[in-house]
């Protein structure tokens, strides 16, 4: 019932990609099926969001999109870099806790004076968007 | 005269002379002292000073014998006063008196013991005198320990002194010293930063083989690949949400509520009503209408809503029904996907994860919140079900035995099982044979009363409403009640609900319409039990008519029976509270954009919040805050309200029970 999802997908392709120039704000410009695009377009529409960052969870890690002016170039790459560190650190710290075979980092919210950071990581990839709270 | 002072003068000038001869006595004693003193360096002062009151003693016992040597001398220099000549005299006659008492006095008593000239009690008397002697000698040490003690307290001074005179030389150099300070603190400064400096190169420079390390450069094959992995979208798709819900949570939670805040005039302050929110998705709300809302019986923060199609987006979906979730407002729970316009949509009651709609086409399509966008079961476009628009829908039963009750425009109602959509359980065809131009009735709303599930009432196109029956009764058929007719709308009727059955007092009977002829009104229903058996009119009991424009939904509220919610054409939210006004809502609230509100629903527990459907494309939910709370009185009052109502309202037609 749910087989004929990718033609659903192809159908909205064209739609999409009509209102797409206004939709994009990534600074990327690798092909993306609309229906991505539109989620990360979605991610960008609170006011708070200044900006979000999705890497690979391979090693080294891979960043596949970025988008805001706290994420490009090099502080981008920095960012990155300290999500991946936050991340692995949460992870051996709970380890070391827990002990638990199977469970798994799902969400972060870190807050600082400025800003906050929100961290979703999964196996394979993770999202971090970073936010002006005050705002 | 003269004589006597001559004599005087002499006597004075004698005296001066002899104190001469005493004073150069003295020295000369004194320089005989020293010398003797310095001649005999071996012995200490004490073995000295035992020597010379041996000596004393020994002039006082030894008479005057001795006593112009050395006794002379040295009581007189030491001791002015001179007391040892008395004592010499007086010591004698003390003793016999005393008869060898001892008196601790320092010469009388030994002047009296020594009386006897015994060489050996001289000695012990010796031994005596040279306790006494030890005891007195400590006191002359301690006066040079005194001495001794001035010079520390002299340096002390002398220390302070330096001290002071550094003070007295700062006020000159304290410029310099500052200056001094200043510049040690500026080297240390220049030193750290330049520590700094180095070590923040350091750290770029290990920063930047970090990120060599850590983050490949991606080629944009690489990406791609990620990009258009059915995983990755699955992972953005949920982490996203995950997200957004995050940050729908406004609340700042390192807010310091003792720092002063500019208390910003709360414009929702007075207001009764007030706007939780509104749900809106650019992409999938745009250019379509809410046609229909529904609350999730199982998570309160959860609430479906469909919508017709958007006639400028040709290649979505015609028809969609978003979840909407109260933590995530920039976009859908979950969309669904139908080939044509959803005008009603249901959560199951029993099933979390499912939700029904109907289309516009007919079709009944059953979603799956574990399953994607396209329906997991729906039922077929033939004769076995609805051809015509389904607008009215209801799920009745319980947990083991339920049923979803589907009706379309041209008269037909189905019964479905939720897991078989393929035919209908039961169809039932209403028709009203006796009608004069047509028998064919165009059912827009339905409603069962509370606890009932084989007998409902319908809202026709026509403005009637009619009663039904899903079985053979006593005494009627399954069908349509066609004797008894409830007209009162000039108008299809838009929404039909009966009174929840909640509280002391039962008014299930009751229930609420509204229609495009601009009101809304209120009916008590006939028991279904007793069917008339000829034609009768039943009137409504009271009829609400301050709409200014189509009433396109009417809900009484869940728990408050008294209290419902009309929305018309003109974007108005109106709250009725029965027992305070029957001829004006007690809240009026202008919706949004004040273009038509098409549906309304509460929520399913205590009725605090309220959905509104609008025909913008706007969820919009609103909050009455403790107006839903009934009193204790309500229900009694409520009775007598429609007492009076119906007293009012049923004497042109026939009475209704």
């Amino acid at each position: 019932m749910v087989s004929s999802f990718p033609s659903q997908g192809t159908s909205t392709t064209d739609v999409v990609s009509q209102n797409g120039p206004s939709s994009t704000s990534s600074s990327t410009n690798a092909p993306v099926s609309p229906e991505l695009e539109q989620i990360l377009s979605s991610l960008t529409t609170n006011r708070s969001v200044l900006g979000y960052i999705v890497l690979t969870r391979t090693s080294p890690i891979g960043i596949v999109r970025h988008s805001g002016v706290v994420f490009d170039g090099e502080q981008g790459k920095k960012y990155a870099s300290a999500v991946k560190r936050i991340v692995d650190a949460v992870r051996v710290g709970l380890e070391d806790v827990s002990g638990a075979e199977g469970d798994e980092l799902k969400f972060m919210r870190v807050r600082t004076k400025r800003h906050e950071l929100i961290i979703s990581p999964d196996e394979r990839y993770l999202l971090a968007v970073i936010r002006d709270p005050s705002s | 005269m003269q004589d006597r002072r001559r004599v005087e003068l002499e006597a004075k000038r004698a005296k001066l002379a002899e104190l001469k001869k005493a004073r150069e006595d003295r020295k000369k004693s004194e320089q005989t002292r020293r010398e003797s003193e310095a001649g005999t360096t071996g012995p200490t002062r004490k073995d000295l000073a035992r020597r010379d009151l041996d000596d004393l003693v020994r002039d006082v016992l030894g008479g005057s014998r001795e006593e112009s040597a050395v006794g002379d001398s040295t009581p007189f220099s030491s001791q002015p006063s001179t007391p040892a000549r008395p004592h010499a005299t007086l010591g004698p006659a003390l003793s016999v008196s005393a008869s060898g008492r001892l008196s601790r006095a320092s010469d009388a008593p030994s002047d009296g013991m020594g009386g006897n000239g015994d060489p050996l009690r001289r000695e012990s008397f010796d031994n005596m005198n040279i306790q006494v002697q030890d005891r007195f000698v400590p006191d002359l040490v301690d006066v040079e320990q005194e001495l001794f003690d001035l010079p520390p307290k002299e340096r002390v001074i002398y220390n302070k002194e330096v001290q002071t005179t550094d003070i007295a030389i700062d006020p000159i150099p304290s410029i310099s010293e500052n200056e001094i300070r200043e510049q040690i603190l500026r080297e240390q400064e220049a030193e750290r930063t330049a520590i700094q400096e180095e070590k923040s190169e350091e750290e770029s420079l290990l920063l930047e083989r970090q990120l060599e390390e850590e983050i490949k450069d991606m080629t944009e094959e690489e990406r791609t690949s990620v990009l258009m992995a059915p995983e990755f979208l699955d992972f953005l798709e949920q982490s996203s949400k995950v997200v957004q819900r995050a940050l729908s949570d406004n609340y700042d939670y390192i807010r310091d509520y003792t720092l002063g805040m500019d208390s910003g005039v709360d414009s929702s302050e007075g207001k009764r009503v007030k706007q939780v929110c509104q749900f809106w998705d650019e992409h999938w709300c745009k250019n379509r209408s809410i046609t229909g809302v529904d609350w999730s019986p199982k998570y309160p923060e959860l609430s479906a809503a469909s919508y017709n199609k958007n006639p400028s987006a040709p290649n979505d979906p015609d028809g969609i029904v978003a979840v909407w979730n109260l933590h995530l407002l920039e976009r859908p729970e979950f969309v669904f996907h139908s080939q044509s316009d959803v005008l009603s949509v249901s959560f199951s009651l029993f099933h979390s994860n499912l939700i029904f709609g109907g289309t516009y086409s007919g079709q009944i399509l059953l979603w799956d919140t574990r399953s994607k966008h396209l329906p997991v079961l729906k039922t077929p476009l033939s004769a076995a079900g609805h051809t015509h628009p389904v607008y009215a829908m209801q799920m009745v039963g319980t947990q083991n035995a339920h049923n979803l009750i589907t009706a379309s425009t041209d008269g037909l109602v189905c019964s479905w099982l939720v897991d078989m959509l393929a035919q209908p359980q039961e169809s039932l065809e209403l028709a009203h044979v006796s009608h004069n131009r047509t028998n064919e009735i165009a059912i827009t709303a339905l409603d069962f009363p509370d606890n009932e599930t084989t007998t409902f009432w319908t809202g026709t196109e026509e403005g009637n409403i009619y009663q039904a029956n899903r079985y053979d009764r006593a005494g009627s058929k399954a069908g349509l009640n066609q004797y008894d007719a409830y007209r009162g709308h000039a108008g299809p009727v838009t929404g039909l609900h009966f009174h929840p059955m909640v509280g002391s007092v039962d008014f299930s009977d009751l229930f609420l319409s509204c229609s495009v002829d601009w009101t809304v009104k209120l009916w008590r229903a006939k028991s279904a039990a007793k069917p008339s058996t000829s034609s009768q009119t039943i009137n409504p009991l009271y009829s609400f008519d301050e709409s200014d424009d189509y009433v396109y939904d009417v809900q009484w509220h869940p728990s408050h029976p008294a209290l419902f919610g009309s929305v018309n054409g003109s974007g108005k939210f109106d709250l009725w509270n029965l027992n305070t006004d029957t001829e004006v809502p007690m809240v009026s609230t202008s919706v949004g954009s004040s273009r038509a509100l098409n549906k309304l629903k509460w929520d399913r527990k205590e009725g605090r919040r309220v959905a509104l459907g609008g025909s913008d494309g706007r969820l919009y939910v609103y909050d009455i805050g403790d107006m839903g709370i009934p009193r204790e009185t309500e229900w009694v009052d409520l009775q007598r309200t429609v007492e009076s109502l119906g007293a009012g309202q049923s004497i042109d037609g026939l009475p209704s029970r």
